[in-house]
């Protein structure tokens, strides 16, 4: 009997002695003493934020290079904590590891998650977050040194005419070197005085509770461009830590800046501002792309951050609009193989946290692009500034802006007008998917249906999917009665899928 | 042009420089719709534009196209729409790059063409040929011609070379305004010696000699006793013709009048006074007047629409033969359905609008009714790219002016207001519900250079991009994109032709400044041989797994199905007939081909020649988009492929369909072609001119020195005969091409005259998998441009183990 069941299962051992690749980046802090664990974990803040919120479950979520210190952390805290707090450690998350795993954390019905490693600190939905960023490596007077040689040699190059105005360098970084920002800001600061400079930076919070979203307590980037408006232009980013997405959000979001960026690991500083055109322009081929679409697919990337529930609403009523069919799919974390799954899809737009919503779809069928990316694809032809939001709250507030102009828009010109489409350089018409009440009520009637001529009912007015499936060469399955002869059994593979026994070579 | 029968619609081609425009105007002049006088000096029709002239009792709508090899697409536009052409041929540089080019294309599209030798005054007056030299150099170029029309024979056009004795040919010239055919000497001698003029008409060319003193006719250049006789031709065509140059360019003033007076040429008193070439254009002129003879020869040689669309339906229209449609082009009909190809799209004065340029083929068009506009995606019985819209206004367009019609039958070309936002570069207009299109021009340049333009001003971008589509709009054969990495792509013939494009861009269509790159080639991926193993991809599920080699396509195979000769949507039963009879194709696997690629017509075939797959069909729609995508972007440098054949060998699927979905299917399928392709050797193709240096023979080592250093291979230099003018052809890579006018310019004192023209894709040596070569460079450069990185994925990328 064990043979016989051997055929249709292994046993699994395969899949517990697999080893999986990790991303690990080698600045993390991978081999540490347990004697350091305190320190770099900052243990005690954490038990203090638990014990001054009387919290009774808390769940920490680490990202996967960092799960190997997960119990000896789970020790200190259960120790220091003492009775009265249930500790939980979470497995994977369901999409990035950046992201705060709200749902995952509700299983377990906690009431606070404690958030290890590298962050992309969206503003979380539900519960409140106690954020450890841990203490990456990095040599602080190299770093000093190195940027203020780079803006010094820029500032001197040119130099503003009035120099009453003081120049402003915002200081970003990676939130692993969160613990020396102030003494990084400060020193830059004192490094560059002959210049007339200042370096301005934001603490990042090391909590995040939910229904903060009013009382964000305003950020140095909103301080200096509100304190002279236009000159947010004249502002200087120098950005700590290594190439990640981090610094390219920086740079797409910030294309009017120049960037500097310190990699810690390489010791160096380079100016990083002249890829940003570059990278602009890959984006705008995607939204030429999009613009080119009639199916859109709206991908859940996220459960965690604030108001994506609104930003869906919002993007369906934008493509309905447009009289564009949408879908909305949760899948995960991406992959080519899921997404291609869906082949009637001609678009998909990614609703996740900003960290991961710019994604570079080169091994995907389908374009994937931003909710903002999205606006300037439905927009009249080729509107774009060299503006890009990723910030949910931003692009909601636009929307209202937009909302009223878009509706006048919409009359002029033949609607059936083809358009010039950049990616094939031909004309193309679009298909309106116009979800008209009239068209809905029709449905819902007893009103007779079509015969076409196969015999088959006809309902395709508004399905996408229909017309795709029309579109394919294997509709389903062909009874062919009578037609061809029963096959004979034959003995089928066995194994498993990486390995069969009747491989051939 | 109400009746059919009395219009003749032409184009006029030539090479570059060969006298074309003035030709057409001296034909033009003779309608009244410019002043003789001015015919000649003015050159009018060297722009796209066409004329419109009325004869007596015909109507005649001529075409003038550019010479220049780089906009035969427009030439291309002017063939669909007219029946007849005039080939106009320098008598000194002979048949060029361009005559030729144009003439086979006329030839495929059915137009019968009729020859004038043009610039026979050059001829006489700088060379000082003798008459027999003239008559072989006459013969020779007639030859030429003929040596290209009967490679296509064509049983429905008939027999089209042309013959000087049949009134096909005609010598001339165009700046003189003089031009005949021996259809006039006859006229003239069949009365002074009483012999029917068709009798006399094949006696006055080829080896037909009079003897005078027994006014008998012969057919040796001897008489009896050994004397030599003169050529018919010679005699009685070039001995008057010579005499006149002849007093008149030497002054012998006491000859001149008698001549006249022989040849009924009557001279007013002003006239008399004349000398030298003005009085010899005069007199000429009023001898043998261009646009009789030429018009003569074209309502007699060329084909009215009534008898061209009988033979031309079959090669002009997709559907079947004996529909509605068909029939109503077959037979002209103006009651028929309307049956219109717009051929190109003309702007107008007012700005980013254009007129929808065409010829009514059946039926008759006029503004109100809704018609039906398919573009070039039409499919009979669906909706993509199919408009029903109404005509604004119906044009005539002579030249530079328009007039208002209110309607246009059958036969005719005209000019429509109205539905120039419908259709890109060209399509067919219908009222009948049941047509298919009118079959899409097939273009003799493809666009192989191209260019990235990027706005000076951000803000200026939508501009550009409006630009960009009236651009593609009012030429043929541009075409415009956005690549992947931004940049916004204008790709065009060759270098002259992008420039001015270009200009166009930014002058006009645009209106804004514009950051050009430097021009770069277009490359086709391929691959050299078959794959060395069988190249395994699994999904990623690893429960299906497809097994696939990648092999050379035939060189022929390729091109016919980039000339449309195998084609995609054809039935698949008789493509694999053709497959098996022409390309020695197992007929089995021919029927098996899944789809082509990229863009379900590109030359790349995807073939199943598994046995007894189970599923196998359920899957075969995922390969076929995954493999419209790796055609596209090819493993090396993501450049199209082309000329591969893909066989999938076996396929093992999951017994569960959820499992072989399109996700688990079409990444694998898209990395088993990849995998192929690295396992067969890949390699590069690029495309290769075809140069024609006109030159005298000092400059000839200027032109082989830069030759050289360009990688061109020299592959004829003939000498033109009679005249000191060499003419070098040669294979130049277009990637070689950048700044070779000028180079060449400067390294013969300006004495060469290049034209390149597209002519094959040339497989580079090395494979982009040496490490080191200069190929594997070439690719890294592509790669960078493209933003990927520099070195191709490696193939265990693409390649599963077991």
């Amino acid at each position: 009997m064990t043979s016989a069941v051997s055929t249709f299962s292994a046993s699994g051992e395969d899949a517990i002695t697999r080893t999986i690749e990790l991303n690990i980046d080698p600045s993390n802090t991978q081999n540490i003493a347990p004697s350091d664990f305190l320190e770099i974990y900052e243990i005690e803040r954490t038990v203090a934020a638990i014990v001054e919120g009387d919290f009774k479950r808390i769940a920490l979520q680490f990202p996967d290079e960092l799960l190997c210190h997960s119990v000896p952390i789970y020790r200190l805290l259960k120790n220091k904590a003492g009775e009265g707090h249930d500790i939980y450690v979470l497995a994977d998350t369901s999409y990035g590891s950046c992201c705060v795993d709200e749902v995952a954390a509700q299983h377990v019905d906690a009431d606070l998650i404690v958030h290890y490693g590298h962050a992309c600190l969206s503003q979380p939905s539900r519960l409140p977050v106690v954020y450890v960023f841990g203490k990456k490596p990095i040599d602080v007077d190299d770093c000093i040194n190195q940027l203020g040689q780079c803006l010094t040699t820029q500032l001197q190059q040119n130099t503003p005419s009035n120099s009453n105005n003081r120049l402003s360098i915002l200081l970003r970084y990676d939130v692993g070197y969160s613990c020396y920002a102030d003494v990084i800001a400060h020193r830059l600061e004192s490094e560059l005085q002959s210049l007339n400079t200042r370096v301005l930076h934001d603490p990042l919070p090391t909590r995040l509770d939910p229904k903060t979203a009013m009382q964000i307590p305003q950020t140095a980037e909103q301080t200096c461009a509100e304190s002279d408006d236009d000159s947010l232009k004249s502002v200087i980013i120098a950005y700590i830590g290594g190439e990640s997405l981090n610094l390219t959000n920086l740079l797409i979001t910030h294309s009017h800046c120049e960037v500097y960026a310190y990699d810690p690991s390489t010791r160096s500083a380079q100016l990083q501002s002249h890829r940003t055109n570059k990278l602009l322009m890959r984006r705008f081929a995607m939204v030429q792309r999009a613009r080119d679409a009639d199916v859109f697919g709206i991908l859940v990337g996220t459960l965690g951050v604030t108001s994506y529930l609104s930003l869906i609403a919002h993007v369906r009523k934008l493509l309905a609009r447009a009289q564009k069919k949408s879908y909305t799919i949760s899948v995960g974390k991406l992959n080519p193989a899921k997404l291609a799954n869906f082949m009637e899809i001609e678009c998909f737009i990614l609703i996740a946290c900003p960290e991961n919503s710019v994604i570079d779809a080169k091994e995907f069928l389908r374009p994937i692009i931003t909710p903002f990316e999205l606006e300037v694809a439905l927009q009249a032809e080729g509107t774009w500034s060299g503006r890009y939001v990723l910030d949910f709250e931003k692009l909601l507030a636009s929307d209202s802006e937009t909302d009223l102009g878009s509706a006048a828009e919409d009359s002029g010109g033949d609607p059936d007008e083809p358009t010039f489409s950049l990616v094939t350089g031909k004309y193309r018409q679009a298909k309106r998917y116009a979800g008209d009440s009239k068209a809905s009520t029709e449905g819902t009637s007893a009103a007779l249906t079509l015969r076409n001529q196969d015999g088959a009912l006809s309902k395709l007015a508004d399905s996408a999917a229909a017309l795709f499936l029309h579109s394919r060469s294997y509709q389903g399955l062909e009874a062919k009665i009578g037609e061809d002869s029963p096959s004979v059994l034959e003995q089928g593979r066995s194994g498993i899928a990486r390995g069969y026994s009747d491989d051939h070579s | 042009m109400d009746k059919p029968t009395n219009i003749r619609n032409m184009s006029v081609i030539a090479h570059v420089d060969h006298g074309k425009s003035t030709l057409t105007d001296s034909l033009v002049s003779k309608a009244g719709i410019i002043a003789a006088a001015k015919a000649g000096d003015m050159r009018f029709t060297d722009t796209r534009d066409d004329e419109k002239e009325r004869g007596t009792e015909f109507l005649i709508n001529l075409i003038d196209s550019p010479g220049h090899v780089d906009f035969s697409s427009e030439v291309t536009a002017a063939l669909r729409v007219t029946d007849g052409a005039l080939v106009v041929v320098d008598c000194i540089e002979g048949v060029c790059v361009q005559t030729e080019t144009v003439l086979r294309q006329a030839l495929t599209e059915r137009i019968k063409p009729v020859v004038i030798i043009n610039k026979v005054d050059r001829a006489l007056l700088e060379l000082q040929v003798s008459k027999e030299d003239l008559y072989q150099s006459f013969q020779r170029t007639i030859e030429t011609v003929n040596v290209i029309v009967s490679t296509y024979h064509d049983a429905a056009l008939g027999d089209v070379q042309v013959y000087p004795d049949k009134g096909t040919v005609a010598f001339g010239s165009g700046l003189h305004g003089w031009a005949f055919t021996l259809r006039q000497f006859a006229g003239r001698y069949a009365k002074k010696f009483g012999v029917p003029k068709d009798k006399l008409l094949a006696k006055l060319w080829g080896d037909n000699f009079f003897n005078p003193a027994t006014r008998k006719w012969g057919t040796k250049s001897s008489d009896a006793d050994g004397k030599p006789l003169e050529r018919s031709f010679n005699m009685f065509v070039l001995e008057p013709i010579f005499k006149i140059f002849d007093a008149v360019m030497n002054f012998k003033k006491d000859q001149i009048g008698p001549i006249c007076e022989k040849l009924d040429v009557k001279l007013t008193s002003d006239e008399q006074d004349l000398e030298g070439k003005a009085l010899l254009k005069v007199v000429m002129r009023k001898f043998l007047p261009a646009g009789d003879s030429l018009l003569e020869m074209i309502i007699i040689n060329l084909p009215s629409p009534a008898t061209a669309q009988r033979y031309r339906v079959e090669t002009l229209y997709e559907g079947p033969m004996d529909d509605e449609s068909a029939i109503g082009i077959r037979d002209c009909d103006p009651k028929a359905p309307l049956v219109l190809y717009v051929s190109k799209m003309v702007p107008t004065s007012d700005k980013g609008r254009f007129y929808a340029f065409g010829r009514v083929f059946s039926g008759t068009v006029r503004s109100g009714p809704k018609i039906r506009i398919q573009g070039p995606n039409f499919v009979p019985g669906k909706k993509d790219d199919l408009f029903i819209k109404s005509i604004q206004r119906t044009v005539l367009m002579m030249g530079r002016y328009i007039e208002p019609i209110e309607d246009c039958p059958a036969g005719n070309i005209c000019g429509l207001v109205g539905i120039d936002q419908f259709l890109l570069k060209s399509g067919t207009l219908t009222t009948s519900e049941t047509a298919h299109n009118m079959r899409v021009m097939k273009f003799s340049v493809s666009p192989v250079v191209q260019v990235a333009v990027e706005v000076k001003n951000a803000a200026d971008l939508p501009k550009l991009v409006e630009g960009l589509k009236r651009l593609s709009k009012s030429d043929p054969c541009v075409q415009a994109w956005i690549a992947d990495t931004g940049e916004h792509i204008v790709a065009g013939a060759g270098e002259l032709h992008l420039e001015i494009c270009l200009k166009d861009l930014q002058e006009d269509h645009a209106g804004v400044p514009l950051k050009i790159s430097d021009p770069v080639v277009g490359y086709c991926e391929t691959v050299k041989a078959e794959s060395s193993i069988v190249a395994l991809s699994k999904s990623q599920n690893k429960h299906n797994r497809l097994y696939a080699k990648a092999m050379p396509l035939d060189e022929e195979l390729t091109k016919a199905i980039e000339a449309g000769t195998v084609n995609s949507r054809d039935d698949y039963k008789a493509r694999a007939r053709i497959l098996a009879d022409d390309f020695s194709w197992d007929v089995t696997d021919a029927r098996k081909i899944w789809c082509f690629g990229p863009d379900t017509t590109g030359p790349n075939l995807l073939v199943d020649v598994t046995k007894g797959v189970q599923y196998l069909n359920e899957i075969k729609d995922s390969c076929v988009a995954a493999f419209q995508w790796a055609t596209k972007e090819g493993v090396c440098a993501e450049e199209h492929m082309r000329g591969i054949r893909f066989n999938i060998l076996d396929v093992t699927l999951h017994a569960d369909a959820i499992h072989r979905g399109g996700g688990q299917i079409i990444p694998t399928c898209r990395r088993v072609c990849y995998a192929a392709c690295l396992l067969a050797t890949p390699g590069l193709q690029e495309p290769v001119y075809l140069v024609e240096i006109q030159c005298p023979e000092n400059a000839i080592g200027g032109i082989y020195s830069v030759l050289n250093r360009r990688r061109g291979q020299v592959f004829s230099e003939e000498q033109r005969p009679g005249t000191p003018m060499f003419t070098v052809k040669a294979y130049l890579p277009v990637n070689e091409s950048f700044g070779f006018n000028s180079d060449l310019r400067s390294q013969t004192a300006g004495q060469a005259f290049p034209q390149c023209v597209f002519d094959h894709w040339e497989i580079m040596n090395g494979s982009p998998l040496d490490k080191g070569s200069k190929i594997e460079e070439l690719v890294r450069g592509i790669r960078t441009r493209k933003g990927l990185k520099p070195e191709i994925p490696a193939l265990d990328h693409y390649y599963d183990k077991l």
